[in-house]
């Protein structure tokens, strides 16, 4: 016998997701999902981003997405903030952020009390583009050293993500990079992204990307 | 390899997509549509359905997967194009505001089962 369907597979991860934003709506949660490469940045910008955030009287809090070990939810221990770890090794090692496993950790959060959170998903370019979380904005950094050709090569996260913060921007003097090609590249895969240079060590862009997260909530 | 995750989520949909007197063990194939800019290797999914099939409960399960090619329109002048290469410009008026029409998604389209059992004839057997 046929059986003829046509259903999203990932109907079920969506509808999670939706449970997730409905949360964050209902308490006024702005929520960003930041994505990119292993070592690009994503928890230095948030050990700098944070404190100017709380020092507007802005309340942050984190969900830290890794495979396995409790070493980026450390780093942001001392800004004071809440912090959740989420392993992804007790869920068969998945390579990015499921809408259950953030689901999961909300039971931990005070959803009334957070202005915007971060859910730094796990370091991967391919993977965690893939799936809604229940955000409201997606944002992927790209970190000079990564090279010009990345948006051709993963064209579905910048595709997906609304800004791009293109980090270590203090190395730009040391490395062949063509920053212009680079930018032309993320154009030709989403010409509506934003694309914000930054960084997090000599605080280049910073400014930009508070006003940017401020603007947006 | 959210491959692996992703063949659990077909699982998922399969299952809660037969009939109630079908049984998971009836299913001989799944067709699944992939779009070419879900970045899913159809070979590793391939592999990955098959791995977890068995514990499924579905273990004759065949999956098929029929990659579907980006399609795209363009906003601002409407016309509609195909895209080899991840260039996303309208090749009409070389902006860059481009809606993805089709290439993005998977989709369970067709499951494949043997009848149930007393009920190729339309009757049930007590026997």
């Amino acid at each position: 016998m046929e059986i003829p369907v046509i259903r999203d597979v990932l109907e079920e991860s969506n509808a999670l997701a939706k449970e997730n934003r409905a949360a964050f709506d209902r308490h006024g949660v702005f929520v960003v999902n930041i994505m990119s490469s292993p070592g690009s940045g994503k928890t230095t910008l948030l050990q700098k981003t944070i404190p100017i955030l709380k020092a507007r009287g802005i309340s942050c809090a984190v969900i830290e997405g890794d495979v396995s070990s409790t070493l980026d939810s450390e780093r942001l221990a001392p800004l004071g903030i809440p912090v959740i770890q989420a392993n992804t090794e007790p869920f068969g090692g998945d390579c990015h952020l499921g809408s259950h496993m953030v689901q999961a950790a909300l039971k931990y959060l005070d959803l009334p009390s957070i202005e915007i959170l971060f859910i730094e998903n796990i370091g991967n370019l391919v993977c965690p583009a893939e799936f809604y979380l229940g955000e409201n904005r997606k944002v992927m950094m790209l970190s000079l050293t990564e090279g010009e050709d990345k948006p051709t090569k993963y064209p579905l996260m910048f595709r997906e993500c609304q800004v791009c913060l293109l980090s270590k921007m203090d190395l730009a003097p040391h490395l062949d990079i063509n920053l212009d090609l680079l930018e032309s590249n993320i154009q030709k895969v989403n010409s509506a992204m934003r694309i914000l240079p930054i960084s997090a060590k000599t605080g280049e862009g910073l400014m930009a990307w508070l006003d940017w997260l401020v603007n947006e909530r | 390899m959210h491959e692996l995750y992703i063949a659990e989520c077909i699982v998922k949909s399969v299952n809660s997509s037969l009939p109630r007197n079908v049984a998971p063990t009836l299913v001989t194939q799944v067709r699944v549509q992939v779009g070419q800019l879900d970045a899913v290797v159809p070979e590793t999914l391939k592999f990955s359905f098959d791995a977890i099939k068995q514990s499924c409960g579905m273990p004759r399960a065949e999956l098929l997967i029929k990659e579907i090619a980006v399609r795209c329109r363009c906003r601002d002048c409407a016309h509609e194009f195909g895209i080899d290469l991840p260039v996303f410009i309208c090749p009409a008026c070389n902006r860059g505001d481009v809606e993805v029409l089709q290439g993005r998604g998977i989709t369970l389209t067709r499951i494949i089962a043997d009848e149930p059992e007393g009920e190729t004839h339309g009757n049930t057997s007590y026997s």
